[in-house]
Parts: structure tokens; C-alpha cells; sequence
């Protein structure tokens, strides 16, 4: 946890780097439009290396690396990939960063904040992206009992969906009157599942709590009503029979598992949190890309296609894909836990088994382009809920993203793709015209828009968080 | 002509967490080359100390020993000890242990060839060439001290040291090492100070018999010279005046002279040894817990 | 008259080989019969407590679907053993083509990607438990040879190894991990860290026993073999190995024993923690992955665990047999 503190140092390390930025940013998007069209012809050539070891923790959304292998992609690009699961995604992020792993499938904020220097100070940058949605938040049985009379009936009887926090909000109050912690776990400090988490919470009106990490609180428990902790992801279903949580926000089959051992119940899927929100992303280092930038395209080109594999002809691999992720040396739960999410259906209560056909998308909705607008609304979250403790410009948020998203090795490796007749150009984005922004997105639960252009503008509309001008 | 072997002015003082205490006090003796000389007294009386330090494994904490114009420092083959216990290498054949010696002692001088003929033939001098490839626990406690005692005379010593090498034999066996000691002596004439609790014994075997004191302060407290005719026959002897008149000399200086006054007159010295084993217990005992 | 007696002989001789086997019968029942009658009753108790408890994985697993496991584990091995094969041919049939378009390229081989199987886990298990222990004894057993000596060097010594000796291997990796991440920098290394991390490990847990009774072992020689030496005027180096090794070595085997039995111990735990290939690892995946043969497959792995350390120790008393003198 030492490596929370040293905001002072890195936020002079940000803004000089605030300065040398604009011009990348523009240079990076030129180069991500010029670049696709220089590469039109150009032969990719061999890898630089061709022995990689890739990390993963066990979730269903690793699946693009495990198909990239099982179905031989790594190997038509001529990479040679051992694919290892990790404890816990600080031991994932240290092996990418210390070399003991190539890349790895990490939370979109990871390389994020690696970048800007919470936590571990590294560069680490993000070609593709892997999936969206796919995470959901699931209370124990007894907590789901006091949230039901709080929650309207559908004409089946079945609880109408999505569900808010605010039926939760009496649960915690109740907690918190009887001078009992609320504790829920989530995954990691600046993954997806604690910014979904916290969002879900303070739609509610259930403070989460702050992040003051210049005056070294790194435990985000400031002012919190629910007291949020980090669990791995695997340990999720365990830590929550064992009563040390009531709830968590973790990706699949983890939520699934808790329906199937009967231990929890999830309540909703981020699916309706953010409607097609940005998730995993794989991860490398920026020296890596440097130093073998024929590797990176093809290890690209290699998830491009199996993610394409993922959702082809209508989710039809699903089956097979489960299949390979519920062998133990990948995500290793039983077929049926994880075939309940990933073949477009979600089991909420025992029983209560809804159709979510984009609960996982890999491919369709340009799911592994890496959009900048993506970094940047993680980094609004960061700011939110105080992990970036400073006010920071629009300009700065468009350069950290630009500093990490590398759509122009994405387009690099798509256009080769589209050259070697493997996928149409019609399955991804127009490179000639994308600006890595997506249109402000309006599907939140709380009903806000997002618009990434204007982060500021973004943060400032929340109930409950910080606002531009705020300090702890 | 100076002496061969000269014991002088000998003191021993061991350290105990009671205070000092004075083994032997002023020990002094001569000894000829070639003379066998016996120490006997009562237990206890620092006989075994005298021997540890001409052996060298002792120090005196005055006086000195000197063996052929030269000072005993530290011990050596030269003066080999034939141990109470045999003192074999319990993982070595009677011809290894031997052989070890030979190989310390001759390395250089002999070869090979020449140092196995060596080592046979003291065995074969002890009537032990029949079991040399037996390793100590396979044979009899009196066929062990006879591969001790070819393990001390295959150094070819100056002085033989025995410390009462028969003391834990029963009677007959140790009839018989006494007589193959005696043929031994009679072929080789080394020198030997052997150290005994028995009369017969010191008689039947030595030129000089030396009688040592009760401790504390022991030393030595007449020196009774044997010249009795060699080769020396048990049974003749038992009818011999001299050989009888010898024997009650030593029998009235153990048992009229030094007659043994307290009950345990060397407590002090089987408590140091006590003290010391078990020091030596706690040791491993520390050890072990911690 | 005759073949009167010749029957009773006969009987009698009858009689006598009767008794010879009923006495053969007694041995063997000691030594088969009575631990199969342990066995089954174990097994018994096992599937009956098993199917009593119903865990959040689905039943406790009985005997039956441990050794259905083991089925699989092995069929897994197989399949992966021709995954592999397939593995290779894919490679050299894409050397060959690149050599063709490219003939500077310098074709090699490189190694299989797929996963390690159960079998591939207990052999690196092994191999590290091995390679920890090799290393603990190279360091403790001179060690305690020389404190066995020296008294001052033992009393030097002696505070450190108490204080360091009832350290457990949980406290010993994470700091195992990071001097050696630190320390052991190498571009192409040729080991991987993981197994340098839990071979130290076993390393820093199994090295104090057997310093101990080695120098427990040296420094309790027979006093009468130490004069012995000294009269000799062995050297130094003649002393240890004439009088002083061949005097320790059974206090040498003890520890060495206790040493094995804790590496073992030891290096499952750190498996388990640091996700270090082997043993340890793979019960630790089984626990994550949570699927409905996870327990089964932990118990095939603790059986197998306990069946090798068994092996382990008898290695040891066999090995110890062969050296030592006196058994």
C-alpha cells in the first residue's frame, strides 16, 4: 500500500507531463488516421519475439486470450503464448511491469493509473480492449431479503429491473444505526467493479466514501456509509459465505456462482449501471510496444480475431468458448455456471433467469477499439471519489488517455486484418474519421450523460463525489 | 645420559565452579628406555592425569614432561595411548583402524606394499590376523583391545601409554593379554607406562612398579623396583618368595600406607566429572530445545 | 507295521508344515492384513463422514469420486501429452515455411505453451523440494560440522538459529520474492524466479535442523575418539571426514530427515501463497476455480502429497541405511 503516497512527486511528474501532452495527443490521432492508410500495404513483419507469457485472473472476460490460443491465433502470428493466472491483479500488474509477464488481461483502470502514478508507477499502455459489460453486484441472502419489500413488483411477481440502491439504502442505514460497518467487496482500488460499485451506491444515495491519498488514506472508507475492501475476484463467493462482506461487485462466473451456491443473490448487472460500459483491456508496457512493435501488432491481430470469434454469427462459438474457459488452467468453474452468463441470459435470484444477450460483448458495438472517451471517463471516476486529489484541466484528462489508449495500434493491426481478407472493414470503425471519442452516452442509471470531451462538465453534475474546486 | 623420559615437578590444577583443585602435586619420574613401569593406586588418585600428560592431551600447570631432550607440548604417535575403552572407530575393520595410524604415522616413508605388511604384522603380534576385516562391534571386548594395543605399537611410539587396558576384561582374557603383552614386550622392549588397579598385574608385567598417593595432592609415594627374572610364567611365580614379597609390598602401601580414610576421598574429583558431563548434557540439551 | 508309521509321519509332517504356515499366515497378517484392515476401515469412515457433509462445492468427496479424479487427471495428462505432439509438428511445419520465404531465420524449438498437468506439477514439486533441500544441506551440514567444533561459533550462532527456526515459510516468501526479483535480474534466466522463490524458501525453512543436530551430532563424539585423533595428529580435514562425519553421521540423518519432511511441507505452502508451479498451485487453483470436481481434485492432490512425503522420508532412511556404518 506505500506505493499510494507519493501524489506530491507524481502530480509534478503530471503536469510536466500536462505540457509535453497536447501535441502527442494531436500526433497520436493523426498517427492512428495516417497510420492505417500508410499500412494499407505494408507487410507486418516478423515478431520481434516470439515467447510470450500472458497473465490473467480468472473471469470470464479473459476469454479472448484463451481463444486466441485455444483456436491457434497466437500461433498463426508466430507468437508462442503461455498463459498463467495470476493471485490478484497487484501480483498481475507487478509481473507485467517487473517483465515476468509480456501482458496481461487488466481493469481498464489499471493501466490508467499506472500511468499517472497511483499505485504503482509504470508506463503501461492498452492497444485493445476486451470486452464490455460482464460485471455485476451480488448482496447475501439476508441482505437481499431486507431489500425486497423495498423493491416493485412486475405483474409475475418478479422484481422490476433494474434495480436501484435506493432499496439497499434503508439496509445500510439500519447497519449503520446499529453501529455495524456495511462492508462489500470489490476487486481492486481502480478497477471497474469499485467505480460500477460506487456509482450504483451513490445513484442510491449510499456514500461509498473518498480516497485521500496525499494525506496517505488510500482506503477510500472516507465519510462512507459502505465500507468498500478489496477481495480477489476468485475468493469473492468465499469471503461472502464467510460473512466478511454483504455484498461485491465482480465479473463472471463469480456472480453466477453465488446463485449456484445458493450463498448471495445478484441484484444488477452493469450492464444496467452503464449500458455497454467499457471492462477489461489488455495490457502491456510502453517499452514493450517500443521495443517489439511487430509483436504488439500481432498479438493484437491475434485478440482482434478471437474476440470476433466471441461474438460471431450471433454468440453460436459461445458454448464451445465456455467450454475452454471452464478448463481448470483457465477460468476452471463448472460449464453451467459460466455458460449462465455467457450465452446471453443472467440469473439473478434462483430461479429468476432474464435474457441479457449483451451481458458479454467482445466484438460487435466496436468493443475492442480503445476509445479514448473510456480512459477518460475512468479518470472522472478517479477524480470523483478522490483518487486524483487535484483539479485537473480537459486537457489533462485527454492526455493521460491519449497516453494510454493506443487506437492507432489497434488500427494498425485491424487494417492488416482487413488487407489479409480475415475480417471486413465493416466490423470495425472507420479509421479514416474516428476520433477515439464516442457520442455523449446517455444509458447510466442515474440518467446522466456523459460526454468525454467535457470531463469537468461530467464530474461536476454527481450528487455525491467531488467536484471541480473540491479537496479533502 | 640424560633420562629418557623425565617427569618433573609435575602439578595439575583443574578449574571446578567450587575452586581450584590440585590433582597431583610435585609428581616426579624418571623412566629408562625400555623400561616398563606401572602406575597403581587407589581410583581417583590422578594416575590417568599423569598419563594424559605425557600423552599431551593434558597440560600441567607446572612442572613439565620431557621425552628425549624434547618438551611434551601436544600430543603425537610417538607416545601412543592404548585407551581403557579401545577406542576403536566403531565405522572401521580392526584392519582400518590400524591402517589409519600406519598411514598417518609412515606417510612417506613406507609404500604401499610395505605399509599392509605393517599393518598385518601387528595385527598377526596381537593374534588378531584372523579377524582384521571385522569391524569392532563383530568381535569380543579382549580381541578389541588387542587391535588397540597393535593400533599404538604400529606407530612405532617412544613410550607405550596404557591406561588400565584390561580394567574392563574379565579375568581369564585379561590372563591372556597379560601373557601376550609380555611376549609382545619381550620381542619389541618398548618403553611402557601402563597404568593398573591390580597388584598382580603390576607385578607380573613391570620393571618398576610406581605407587601414587591419595588425592587431592597426589604424587607419587615410593617406586618399587621388579627384577624378577623375564620370561616371567604366572604359575612359577605364584610359589616365588620375591615375586610374593613384591605383591605385599604393594598391598601394604594400598592398604596400610594410603589406606583409603574417608569413605569417598575423591568426591571432589567425580563431581568435576560429573560437572563436566553434564555440562556436556546441557549443552546438547540447549541445543535441542531452542 | 511300516505304513503305520509312515502315516503318522506322515501327519506329523503334515502337522509341521501346518504350523509353518500358520505362523507365515500370522507374519503376513501382520504385515498385510492388519494395515488393509486399517485401510478399509478408513475408507469406510471417509465415505460415510463424506457423504454427511454437503459444502457449498457440492458433497464432500468419498474415495470413489477421489479415485474417479485421478482417472481424469491422468486422461488430462494424456491429452495434453498430444496436444503437445500436435504443438510440435505445428512448429516445425511453420519453421519450415518461414525458412523457406526467409532463410536467414534461425529455426528453433521452443517449448511447449500448453498447460503443466498434475503429473508435470508433481515432478516440479519434486524437483524444487529436491533442489531446496540439496541446497539447505550443502550450507547446514558443514555449518553444523564446524559449530559441532567450535564452541565459541556455536555459541556465536546459536541465538540466530532459535530465533530464525520456528519462522514460517509465509513470512520467509514475501521477502524471498523481493530480493530475489531485486537481485536475480537476468534477460534469458535460466531457471525461472518462481522456482528460485519457493526453492529458497524451502531452503530458509529446512537449513536449521539440520544444522542443529549436526552440531549436536559433532559436538557429542566420544571424547575417547577425539584423543584418538589427537594423538594421531590428524589434520583438520582428516578429522572431519575419518572421525568426525562418519561419528555424526546418524545425528546427521536425523536431521536431515526432519529437514525433508519440513522442506516438503514447506514448499506446498509456498506454492500455495507465491502461485509458484507445482503441487501447492495446483490445489490452490482447484480452491479458485470452484467448480464441482475442485474438492475431489484437492483431495487426489493431498493424497499424492502425503503418499510423496512418505516416499521422501523412507528416501532418506534407505539413503541413510547405504551410508551409515552402524545399521
Amino acid at each position: 500500500m506505500g506505493n499510494f503516497h507519493q501524489w506530491g512527486i507524481n502530480m509534478t511528474w503530471a503536469t510536466s507531463i500536462t505540457q509535453q501532452m497536447t501535441k502527442p495527443l494531436i500526433l497520436g490521432i493523426t498517427i492512428g488516421t495516417s497510420l492505417c492508410i500508410a499500412s494499407a500495404n505494408a507487410e507486418i513483419g516478423y515478431p520481434e519475439k516470439e515467447e510470450l507469457k500472458f497473465g490473467f485472473i480468472k473471469l470470464t472476460d479473459m476469454a479472448p486470450i484463451a481463444v486466441a490460443y485455444e483456436k491457434g491465433y497466437f500461433e498463426e502470428e508466430g507468437l508462442y503464448v503461455t498463459i498463467e493466472a495470476q493471485a490478484n491483479w497487484k501480483v498481475l500488474l507487478d509481473g507485467v511491469i517487473d517483465g515476468r509477464l509480456d501482458g496481461a488481461h487488466m481493469l481498464a483502470g489499471q493501466p490508467i493509473a499506472a500511468t499517472i502514478g497511483y499505485g504503482t508507477q509504470a508506463h503501461i499502455i492498452t492497444p485493445f480492449s476486451m470486452d464490455l459489460n460482464g460485471n455485476a453486484i451480488t448482496v447475501s441472502n439476508d441482505v437481499w431479503a431486507k431489500m425486497k419489500p423495498n423493491i416493485a413488483k412486475q405483474a409475475d411477481g418478479k422484481p422490476v429491473h433494474p434495480i436501484t440502491a435506493d432499496s439497499l439504502k434503508p439496509v445500510v442505514e439500519e447497519f449503520n444505526a446499529a453501529g455495524k460497518p456495511f462492508n462489500m467487496g470489490m476487486v481492486f482500488p481502480v478497477s471497474t467493479h469499485n467505480y460500477e460499485l460506487r456509482y450504483w451506491l451513490a445513484a442510491g444515495g449510499i456514500h461509498p466514501g473518498f480516497y485521500a491519498p496525499h494525506k496517505g488514506d488510500t482506503s477510500g472508507q472516507i465519510d462512507a456509509q459502505a465500507l468498500l475492501s478489496v477481495t480477489p475476484p476468485p475468493q469473492m463467493p468465499s469471503t461472502l459465505e464467510a460473512g466478511t462482506i454483504y455484498g461485491y461487485c465482480v465479473g463472471e462466473p463469480w456472480n453466477q456462482q453465488a446463485v449456484f451456491k445458493g450463498i448471495g443473490v445478484p441484484v444488477v448487472t452493469d450492464y444496467e449501471i452503464w449500458k455497454n460500459n467499457p471492462e477489461k483491456v489488455f495490457g502491456i508496457t510502453a517499452q514493450f510496444a517500443e521495443k517489439y512493435p511487430n509483436t504488439t501488432i500481432r498479438l493484437t491481430r491475434a485478440l482482434i480475431r478471437a474476440a470476433k470469434w466471441l461474438d460471431d454469427n450471433n454468440n453460436a462459438n459461445r458454448p464451445e468458448a465456455v467450454k475452454i474457459l471452464s478448463q481448470p488452467n483457465y477460468v476452471g468453474a463448472d460449464y453451467d455456471v459460466i455458460a449462465n452468463s455467457m450465452t446471453g441470459t443472467f440469473e439473478y435470484e434462483k430461479g429468476d433467469k432474464r435474457a441479457v444477450p449483451d451481458f458479454n460483448v467482445f466484438f460487435r458495438h466496436n468493443a475492442t477499439y480503445p476509445y479514448y472517451s473510456d480512459a477518460i471517463w475512468y479518470l472522472t471516476q478517479m477524480r470523483r471519489w478522490g483518487q486524483i486529489e487535484q483539479d485537473q484541466s480537459d486537457d489533462w484528462y485527454k492526455d493521460v488517455a491519449a497516453k494510454v489508449y493506443r487506437p492507432d495500434l489497434y488500427a494498425k493491426a485491424a487494417q492488416s486484418l482487413i488487407d489479409d481478407k480475415l475480417i471486413p472493414a465493416s466490423a470495425f470503425p472507420d479509421f479514416s474519421t474516428e476520433s477515439g471519442f464516442k457520442a455523449p452516452q446517455t444509458h447510466f442509471i442515474d440518467n446522466l450523460v456523459y460526454d468525454g470531451n467535457q470531463p469537468n462538465a461530467y464530474i461536476n453534475s454527481f450528487t455525491i463525489g467531488l467536484k471541480q474546486g473540491d479537496k479533502l | 645420559m640424560s633420562t629418557f623420559l623425565d617427569i618433573s615437578g609435575v602439578d595439575m590444577v583443574f578449574p571446578t565452579p567450587k575452586g581450584a583443585f590440585t590433582a597431583l602435586k610435585d609428581v616426579n619420574l624418571k623412566i629408562n628406555q625400555g623400561e616398563f613401569v606401572s602406575l597403581i593406586g587407589h581410583s581417583g588418585c590422578g594416575k590417568s592425569t599423569v598419563l594424559n600428560i605425557v600423552a599431551g592431551l593434558y597440560q600441567a600447570s607446572s612442572g613439565g614432561v620431557i621425552l628425549k631432550n624434547t618438551e611434551v607440548k601436544v600430543p603425537g604417535p610417538e607416545r601412543a595411548v592404548v585407551f581403557q575403552n579401545h577406542s576403536l572407530l566403531p565405522w572401521l575393520s580392526a584392519y582400518q583402524n590400524v591402517e589409519l595410524a600406519v598411514k598417518q604415522v609412515f606417510a612417506g616413508k613406507m609404500n604401499k606394499i610395505e605399509m599392509k605388511q605393517w599393518i598385518e604384522h601387528n595385527l598377526q603380534l596381537v593374534h588378531m590376523d584372523h579377524a582384521m576385516h571385522k569391524r569392532p562391534g563383530e568381535i569380543s571386548g579382549g580381541m578389541k583391545q588387542r587391535v588397540g594395543i597393535a593400533r599404538a605399537l604400529a606407530m612405532q611410539p617412544e613410550v607405550l601409554l596404557m591406561d588400565e587396558p584390561f580394567g574392563a576384561l574379565d579375568a581369564l582374557t585379561r590372563a591372556h593379554m597379560q601373557d601376550s603383552l609380555m611376549e609382545i614386550q619381550s620381542q619389541l622392549n618398548n618403553t611402557v607406562i601402563m597404568i593398573t588397579h591390580d597388584v598382580d598385574e603390576a607385578v607380573l608385567l613391570s620393571d618398576k612398579i610406581v605407587m601414587m598417593t591419595n588425592g587431592p595432592e597426589a604424587t607419587v609415594g615410593d617406586i618399587l623396583s621388579v627384577e624378577l627374572e623375564r620370561p616371567r610364567n604366572r604359575l612359577a611365580l605364584a610359589q616365588d618368595t620375591e615375586y610374593n614379597r613384591l605383591r605385599s609390598e604393594v598391598l601394604k602401601f594400598l592398604y596400610e600406607k594410603q589406606r583409603k580414610v574417608e569413605p569417598l576421598p575423591q568426591t571432589k574429583q567425580v563431581n568435576k566429572m560429573q560437572d563436566m558431563s553434564r555440562q556436556k548434557i546441557n549443552k546438547v540439551v540447549t541445543i535441542n530445545n531452542g | 507295521m511300516n505304513s503305520l508309521t509312515s502315516m503318522t509321519h506322515n501327519r506329523l509332517m503334515e502337522r509341521g508344515w501346518m504350523a509353518r504356515v500358520m505362523v507365515k499366515m500370522a507374519e503376513l497378517s501382520k504385515v498385510i492384513l492388519l494395515p488393509f484392515i486399517g485401510i478399509a476401515i478408513f475408507l469406510s469412515v471417509w465415505t460415510v463422514t463424506a457423504n454427511s457433509i454437503e459444502t457449498s462445492l457440492g458433497q464432500f468427496p468419498g474415495p470413489v469420486a477421489v479415485v474417479t479424479q485421478f482417472e481424469n487427471l491422468y486422461q488430462e495428462h494424456v491429452n495434453e501429452r498430444e496436444k503437445a505432439q500436435a504443438f510440435f509438428e505445428r512448429q516445425e511445419t511453420r519453421n519450415a515455411a518461414r525458412l523457406a520465404k526467409d532463410p536467414s531465420y534461425e529455426a528453433k524449438i521452443r517449448g511447449y505453451t500448453g498447460k503443466e498437468t498434475f503429473w508435470d506439477q508433481i515432478v516440479t514439486s519434486l524437483v524444487t523440494v529436491m533442489s531446496g533441500f540439496i541446497l539447505a544441506a550443502v550450507i547446514a551440514i558443514p555449518l553444523g560440522i564446524w559449530m559441532g567444533l567450535s564452541r565459541s561459533l556455536q555459541a556465536a550462532i546459536n541465538p540466530i538459529i532459535q530465533i530464525f527456526k520456528p519462522v514460517s515459510p509465509l513470512a520467509w516468501l514475501p521477502l524471498v520474492t523481493m530480493v530475489v526479483s531485486a537481485v536475480y535480474v537476468s534477460p534469458d534466466p535460466i531457471v525461472s524466479k518462481s522456482f528460485i522463490n519457493s526453492m529458497l524458501t524451502v531452503t530458509l525453512c529446512s537449513v536449521w535442523p539440520m544444522i542443529i543436530n549436526t552440531a549436536i551430532g559433532v559436538s557429542s563424539i566420544d571424547s575417547d575418539l577425539i584423543n584418538v585423533s589427537k594423538v594421531l595428529r590428524l589434520s583438520a580435514i582428516t578429522h572431519v571426514q575419518k572421525i568426525v562425519l562418519p561419528a555424526s553421521i546418524p545425528m546427521i540423518f536425523t536431521g536431515m530427515r526432519l529437514s525433508l519432511g519440513v522442506a516438503w511441507m514447506v514448499l506446498i505452502a509456498a506454492e500455495m501463497l507465491a502461485q509458484n508451479p507445482g503441487l501447492g498451485k495446483f490445489v490452490w487453483d482447484e480452491f479458485q476455480n470452484g467448480s464441482s470436481d475442485s474438492l475431489a481434485r484437492i483431495m487426489a492432490a493431498v493424497v499424492v502429497i502425503g503418499f510423496i512425503g512418505f516416499l521422501l522420508d523412507r528416501g532418506i532412511l534407505a539413503l541413510q541405511r547405504w551410508v551409515s556404518w552402524d545399521q
